[in-house]
């Protein structure tokens, strides 16, 4: 039923995923779709998301890998290249994606743009500009967001 | 009135019903007939780019020169048959599998080596090795520069 169809590689990649973790990423496939992962990523160590804990969803489209798995943040997140419906601008999800990329690599790739936002490729606008103009108030502002919502936040649920 | 309106559509479906069963027995034996090409047209879908797929007709001309160039230049890129020999790496980056005595395999001119299907499927989508990101049409023209 869930597995019935689903790629070899699919297969082996979630049984990598679960069997050697990506260090601050739980990366777990939905029960009843084996192409959907529940996503947690711990915010990196230096950065204004340290302590929290973001949840995110993946979906590994009917052409993956051919083309990117689709991921959005679940927890609010006050971060220049995440808007406020948690989509997230990062070039391997988009026009620099290829299929020897995989779940692992996207993962660190994200995990690696909340330690290095990058205010120039803005998504959310209003984030960017505030980054650029005062850079220690907008990490004030991403801080008090982690506070706010990505602490004790366990139970995975849209918060918006 | 009545009676013979019904008549007639009844004579029209059965015609058609006829017809399809036949059909149906024509496609278990052998190529559908090109009557049914024709009931349901179906052009081959293309990917000028990775993100963006479009039914054969409704390419724009310059898509069209795309991927007409693709195809021209992958029948030119090396492939040939996994002999058991594991220098060039023996896992296809695409589809994880391990490559398995027998199978097709393209050789890329960065010297990545994938599943035929795997690969071609890709190029036909960007023209770039998957592993190193390296456009393979440049590295192509640089590989005959250099023979």
């Amino acid at each position: 039923m869930t597995g019935l169809g689903l790629p070899r590689r699919i297969i082996k990649e979630t049984q990598r995923l679960l069997a050697e973790p990506v260090p601050g990423i739980t990366a777990r496939p939905d029960d009843a779709n084996a192409r959907y992962f529940h996503v947690v990523v711990a915010g990196p160590s230096e950065s204004p998301y340290e302590g929290g804990t973001f949840n995110l969803e993946l979906f590994l489209p009917e052409e993956y890998p051919m083309s990117a798995p689709k991921v959005r943040f679940m927890t609010k997140i006050y971060h220049p290249n995440i808007d406020k419906l948690g989509r997230i601008c990062l070039d391997i999800l988009k026009d620099k994606w290829s299929p020897a990329l995989q779940i692992r690599t996207v993962l660190l790739s994200i995990q690696a743009l909340l330690s290095a936002p990058n205010p120039d490729d803005p998504l959310a606008n209003d984030v960017a500009e505030q980054w650029k103009s005062n850079e220690a108030k907008a990490i004030e502002f991403a801080r008090q967001w982690t506070r706010q919502y990505a602490m004790n936040n366990q139970t995975p649920q849209p918060s918006f | 009135m009545g009676n013979c309106l019904k008549a007639q559509s009844a004579d029209d479906i059965s015609l058609l019903r006829g017809s399809e069963t036949q059909d149906g027995n024509d496609q278990a034996l052998g190529p559908p007939p090109p009557y049914q090409e024709r009931v349901a047209p179906r052009a081959p879908i293309y990917y000028p780019s990775p993100n963006v797929s479009r039914p054969a007709n409704l390419l724009t001309e310059d898509e069209q020169v795309k991927i007409a160039k693709r195809l021209g230049l992958i029948v030119h890129l090396p492939c040939g048959v996994y002999d058991g020999c594991s220098k060039k790496g023996k896992e296809c980056a695409i589809c994880m599998c391990d490559f398995v005595m027998g199978e097709s395999l393209r050789f890329l001119p960065c010297m990545h080596t994938y599943h035929k299907d795997c690969i071609d499927d890709w190029l036909m989508r960007s023209f770039t090795c998957p592993s190193c990101m390296e456009p393979v049409d440049a590295a192509l023209l640089t590989s005959y520069e250099t023979s």
